[in-house]
């Protein structure tokens, strides 16, 4: 997600952006309202309807200090296009800087979807796609026939953003003698670094008539996606991710050097 | 039980400490009440099953059901585990 992309100025008209806050100061609120051209509203009182805006082009975003399920699902009642936590306790500057633009929302605000921007210590033991599938359930969007599947490949696109991706841990570790207790101990460090994890995990779900995407996405070092194996060993330590993630999903496509996986699944 | 997966390695250490400190002959582990498990989950199986052969204890995965059983079967997990139902 790039945040330039966002944030230019050729057609101010896709900037446009309501804000409901939940425990974000309004000081806060009002310098992202600035910065991306909006106008930020509290949150329970309703989205802020800015005057002179495009309703076409308006996107409503709901900011959070910090994550929770308990919060989250309130959020998603009130169907904003993005979700983004701040982090709480965080530099505000820093979070202002932060990567999270939800441009693919705003570039196309008419089609149906939602974005959703944590930071990888919320999302890490967050159990997010859990949350998602519910909520793609909830629009009925997911038949629930169907739903463990998409839970299953959207967990596995998750794990990997956060393990390999934003917590930089290679699964080589673990094939080593007692090397699952060395990559723990790393998890355990990574976890520990708090610049490391205020990388944001983003997911980003669109639908149509025929189909579901979901795109997750890191901001890790990436990786080589076709050095993914399409059938593991039965005993390998790893790399069944990607084969449960191939075997299940309609369509799996990996972009931005290995730092987005998009999933795609019939409907 | 409930879920076992990517953020759960350090449970893997407390199981194979168990199975270190035990003279058991048999390691029995009962999934009958995990309803998810991912990839990582299954490597840690793998990790079980490698820690118990060298110590000569024999282990069986027994109980698995619905998803759980589904991502044991689509990993080919039996052909290496002995799995019971």
């Amino acid at each position: 997600m790039d945040a330039i992309r966002h944030d230019h100025t050729a057609d101010p008209a896709f900037r446009s952006f309501s804000l409901l806050r939940d425990r974000v100061p309004a000081d806060m609120a009002a310098r992202v309202a600035a910065r991306f051209g909006g106008t930020a509203g509290d949150e329970g009182d309703g989205p802020a309807v800015p005057a002179g805006h495009v309703a076409a082009r308006m996107v409503e975003a709901l900011l959070m200090g910090q994550a929770s399920r308990d919060r989250l699902r309130a959020a998603f009642d009130l169907a904003p296009a993005l979700m983004v936590e701040l982090g709480e306790g965080a530099d505000e500057t820093a979070a202002l800087l932060d990567d999270w633009s939800g441009a693919p929302a705003a570039d196309l605000p008419n089609l149906p979807g939602f974005y959703l921007s944590l930071t990888t210590a919320t999302a890490y033991g967050l159990q997010c796609p859990v949350l998602v599938c519910d909520e793609l359930v909830r629009r009925g969007v997911l038949d629930p026939q169907r739903r463990s599947t998409v839970e299953l490949c959207l967990h596995e696109a998750v794990a990997n953003a956060i393990v390999h991706g934003n917590l930089g841990l290679s699964s080589a570790v673990k094939s080593e003698p007692g090397g699952y207790r060395r990559f723990s101990e790393m998890m355990r460090d990574r976890l520990g670094d708090p610049a490391v994890v205020r990388r944001r995990l983003d997911i980003f779900c669109r639908w149509n008539e025929r189909g579901i995407a979901i795109a997750v996405v890191d901001q890790g070092g990436g990786f080589d996606a076709e050095a993914t194996p399409a059938i593991a060993g039965n005993d390998a330590r790893s790399g069944r991710g990607f084969v449960f993630m191939r075997t299940l999903a309609s369509r799996v496509t990996v972009t931005d050097g290995g730092r987005c996986t998009v999933l795609q699944f019939d409907r | 039980m409930g879920r076992l997966e990517f953020t759960d390695h350090d449970r893997l250490r407390d199981i194979v400490g168990l199975v270190e400190r035990s003279d058991m002959a048999r390691f029995v582990i009962d999934l009958s009440a995990l309803e998810f498990i991912d990839s990582a989950g299954l490597g840690m199986l793998l990790i079980l099953q490698e820690e118990t052969e060298t110590r000569n204890v024999r282990m069986i995965v027994q109980g698995a059901a619905g998803d759980v059983k589904r991502s044991i079967d689509l990993a080919r997990l039996g052909e290496i585990i002995t799995i019971a139902s």
